[in-house]
């Protein structure tokens, strides 16, 4: 039994007898099915390898006991622990030693997804129908009518009736062995310790995840003797959960579904898509308006599927490609699609202050709603863009502001590509305001494309009617 | 010569015995009766052998629930406990250091806050995610999904941010560098698993995208979880560095650090970001260099020089546990004294110093360049770590000062930190401190803090 401590200094300071003697009462099933691990990993040669996972309950304190790699779990959550160790390092073998409380109560969720998935973990799952550590509580595993603390008169159908663990486990797809095996005599022991084995087998061979239930004695909050615990487990529990083996399709299974991880330069800058090429520049710094300064707002507004947010993020990527700062922020409403879409873009020469556009230079609005709700907030000289297609009669604007109906969706119909509208509304921008040369945004327009280059042609030919149904010049300021 | 049967027999050591009687059971031909003397150093009362007419056939040590409670062995041949000498102190191997890979130069990306944020982790050597979408930060999730595959990365979509957070435990406690983007009410329920991860010194790195509250909110952004941040990382007394972005190029820049920090204090690092800094997209430069990253010697990784390693939060006795926590402190202390990080802008002359983070702050330094041109003697200090509160760079300034407005996008978390600061440094009272503050998915813009410093600063408001 090499794999036990030979003391167990992590047992209180091994003072006393505690270094060759479990934390556990009198006659617990805990210590036969520690007793199993030890020697299933001795046994299959993998004491290096192995990480014990260890819940909240009475099995808190498995790593007082075996001289493996140990994480201690919050309560519930070892399957997720025991999963995120084993993404860690595939080689290792990782098993997640539970009770009741922590895997059939609180831990749920977790062991279901974890199961689920199928990632190679041992699942050891000991159920003694019973809260142990926290004195005796209703387990979801109690049976009927046994009486605990918290079902002092027996649980009955107000407390629902008791989860068969290992037969729900073994309905999932993911776990390849699933078995319930017990510990009231010699012969139940003996397969325990090969369920027990094959568990952590099937995963140092990398077949899959395991769950192997172990139905466990616990004298104390039975209040029985060991043998009188050890009877009632063969008479009261075994008919209500009954041993044997639930799933196995070791036999063909396999998990090679590993990755190992790459940190090369080039590997990290393509995935991130990081150019190497500067853009080329057509403008000559800042764009000249009559707003002087240093920094310029626009808002693109209209409903999910317009464009709005594509238009924005052109603009901003042709500050960037020139040298400029930009930011852009998105706003929508709760819906995927069709709920309103608006997004404010600011363009500075050295850094972007304020990122919100309260009062922009340029608004373009792709639907009434739109120019009506920012179409007075256009700062004096700036610009209301709008869809003349859709927008019949617009909204009074500000003083000095220039309003611009163009008809974009008519011209992107007549291009036969509805969805360009918003490239025509850059167009038009780019028309009336001259913010960046036209190669600048047809630079960024073909960048956006490289994956679909066929749409490139019907886009630049949006934005060049954009640009020419439009005169030069912005409103007049006040 | 006759052949002697040499029988392995069983063996009792009584004092790790407790008497369950297991073995009797186990037992075909009654060898073992209850005892009845209690041992003097267990307090208990093992059972008592008779071997007359034992066979060895072993099953009684089969059933002892003991790892050392009934062995079987030759005669002569069983270990005495007294023998067994205390286990020599386990020392892990030394850290595998990490490297830096250098970059060549690439132009400026122009992302959004959350995906530099995620650009920031895979250059930061992160190649272990697990999380749960909720919005505003899922989208730094979902490239996380679409990139890791390709670097030998794992991804995972946990059930909940409650297991997210502990295959995170899981992973760091590997040595792995792991994080999450999560939003307030996601970051609510990871909160229990990063007290765990404090109280192992496991390092996580957690970017929170807050968003507005309490409850479900909406997914405008606030700065509401800084409380949580740096008051309430779950139970237990939990402190972890709080960095605050206020620009997507900090998203990447501050990801990378967190890991950093992470791993340098072993424990969590939390990147508190509000809604609209994870939408945002802006300009972003790369590193010079990203990070390969090594493995440390407390990591347990299932190998043989690890193998000893143990996380755990549990310490059964008080005076371990207070040990612990006061190891914990001075951590929180060394912390507290190296690593305060400040960006300050026009504060040097400043008679209203503007306090903001995030977003808010960038509001802000739209409003102190406008009051600037009006004459007014203002300045923005934009705490980068909100805890801790960067109060060493503040209190030169704070002598100064006539006045300190705080602006934030919550009902004074930010300006609790400070005030809080202030007051464990001894200064409180002498400088007034007021506030522009805007709820509920709604962030103060640059002309209400203008406004609000201009009345504070008792100046007519203008237009």
């Amino acid at each position: 039994m090499s794999v036990f401590y030979e003391r167990f200094e992590r047992h209180d300071h091994a003072e006393g007898i505690k270094g060759r003697s479990t934390h556990y009462c009198p006659g617990c099933g805990h210590g036969l099915v520690h007793r199993y691990l030890a020697e299933a990993i001795e046994e299959l040669g993998i004491q290096d390898r192995t990480i014990a996972v260890s819940p909240v309950g009475c099995s808190v304190f498995l790593y007082y006991y075996l001289d493996v790699g140990h994480t201690q779990a919050a309560h519930g959550r070892a399957p997720a622990v025991a999963l995120g160790h084993k993404l860690s390092n595939p080689d290792s073998v990782v098993v997640s030693y539970q009770g009741d409380g922590d895997l059939a109560s609180i831990g749920l969720t977790e062991i279901l997804h974890a199961a689920q998935l199928g990632v190679p973990l041992s699942v050891v799952f000991v159920n003694n129908a019973i809260y142990g550590m926290t004195g005796g509580q209703t387990a979801p595993t109690t049976l009927m009518g046994q009486k605990t603390t918290t079902s002092p008169h027996g649980r009955d159908l107000s407390m629902g009736l008791p989860l068969k663990m290992a037969e729900l486990i073994a309905q999932l797809d993911g776990p390849v062995y699933v078995e319930r095996v017990a510990l009231f005599d010699a012969k139940q022991r003996v397969r325990a310790a090969k369920a027990v084995k094959k568990g952590l087998e099937l995963q140092a061979e990398g077949k899959g995840f395991s769950f192997v239930e172990v139905l466990a004695e616990c004298p104390t909050h039975l209040r029985l003797s060991a043998e009188e615990a050890e009877r009632w487990v063969k008479e009261k529990m075994v008919p209500v959960f009954p041993l044997g083996v639930k799933k196995d399709v070791s036999a063909t299974a396999s998990f090679d579904a590993w990755r190992t991880p790459t940190y090369a330069a080039d590997a990290v800058l393509e995935a991130i898509d990081a150019r190497q090429a500067e853009a080329p520049r057509y403008a000559q710094g800042f764009p000249a308006t009559p707003f002087g300064g240093d920094e310029l707002g626009l808002k693109f507004a209209g409903s999910g599927g317009d464009g709005a947010q594509t238009a924005a993020m052109l603009m901003v990527h042709a500050a960037v490609n020139e040298g400029l700062d930009a930011t852009h922020i998105p706003s929508y409403g709760p819906e995927s699609r069709g709920g309103t879409s608006y997004a404010d873009v600011r363009i500075a020469r050295t850094q972007v202050l304020s990122p919100d556009v309260p009062s922009p230079h340029a608004l373009v609005a792709f639907n009434a709603p739109s120019l009506a709700k920012f179409g007075a907030t256009v700062a004096p000289g700036g610009i209301a863009l709008y869809d003349r297609s859709v927008i019949r009669e617009p909204h009074a604007l500000p003083p000095g502001v220039r309003a611009l109906g163009v008809p974009l969706s008519e011209i992107a119909a007549e291009l036969g590509q509805p969805l360009v509208k918003n490239v025509v509304a850059i167009g038009a921008l780019q028309g009336a305001t001259g913010l960046f040369p036209a190669e600048t945004v047809l630079a960024v327009i073909r960048q956006a494309l490289q994956k679909r280059p066929a749409l490139v042609a019907v886009n630049a030919e949006a934005f060049a009617r954009g640009a020419r149904a439009v005169e030069r010049g912005w409103g007049s300021a006040g | 010569m006759a052949h002697v049967d040499v029988r392995e027999m069983p063996v009792l050591h009584e004092e790790c015995c407790k008497g369950c009687g297991r073995c009797r059971e186990a037992c075909a031909r009654a060898c073992i009766a209850p005892g009845t003397d209690i041992n003097e150093l267990s307090g208990l009362v093992p059972i008592v052998l008779s071997l007359d007419a034992c066979n060895g056939c072993g099953l009684c040590a089969e059933a002892c629930p003991e790892p050392y409670g009934l062995e079987m062995a030759l005669p002569g041949a069983a270990r005495e406990p007294a023998a067994v000498a205390p286990r020599a102190r386990f020392v892990p191997p030394p850290d595998e250091p990490d490297a830096r890979v250098p970059l060549p130069h690439s132009p400026p990306l122009v992302v959004k806050g959350t995906h530099a944020s995620a650009i920031g982790a895979l250059l930061a050597g992160c190649r272990h995610f697990f999380g749960y979408p909720i919005t505003p930060s899922t989208e730094g999730a979902e490239l996380m999904a679409k990139l890791l595959p390709a670097l030998g990365g794992s991804f995972v979509q946990a059930p909940s941010e409650v297991a997210a957070v502990n295959m995170m435990y899981g992973a760091a406690g590997a040595g792995r560098r792991t994080m999450t983007f999560t939003s307030s009410p996601g970051f609510s329920l990871m909160l229990e698993g990063v007290s765990y991860l404090i109280g192992a010194e496991l390092p996580a790195v957690f970017v929170n995208v807050m968003r507005a509250g309490p409850g479900l909110g909406n997914i405008g952004p606030e700065q509401s979880d800084l409380k949580l941040a740096c008051r309430g990382l779950g139970h237990g007394s939990t402190h972890a560095i709080v960095l605050a972005p206020a620009t997507p190029q900090e998203m990447l820049d501050f990801t990378m650090l967190a890991f950093e920090l992470a791993f340098r204090y072993r424990n969590p690092v939390v990147v508190a970001a509000d809604g609209h800094l994870g939408q945002m997209t802006g300009k972003v430069e790369l590193p010079r260099a990203l990070v390969r990253p090594g493995l440390p010697g407390w990591a347990v990784s299932g190998d043989g020089p690890h193998r000893g390693n143990l996380h755990s939060s549990i310490l059964l006795r008080e005076a371990d546990q207070e040990a612990h926590n006061l190891h914990l402190f001075d951590k929180y202390a060394r912390m507290t004294a190296a690593e305060q990080r400040v960006e300050t802008l026009h504060c040097e002359d400043a008679e209203t110093l503007v306090v903001a983070c995030g977003t808010p702050a960038r509001m802000a330094s739209g409003a102190v360049a406008a009051l600037r041109a009006e004459g007014v003697r203002v300045g923005l200090f934009r705490p980068q770590t909100v805890w801790p509160f960067p109060v060493a760079a503040l209190l030169p300034l704070v002598r100064r000062a006539r006045r300190i407005v705080v602006v934030e996008a919550s009902d004074g978390q930010l300006e609790d930190e400070l005030r809080l600061a202030l007051s464990h440094a001894g200064v409180g009272g002498e400088v007034p401190i007021e506030h522009v503050r805007r709820h509920g998915g709604i962030l103060p813009s640059q002309l209400e803090i203008a406004a609000g410093v201009r009345k504070s600063a008792g100046r007519r408001v203008t237009a």
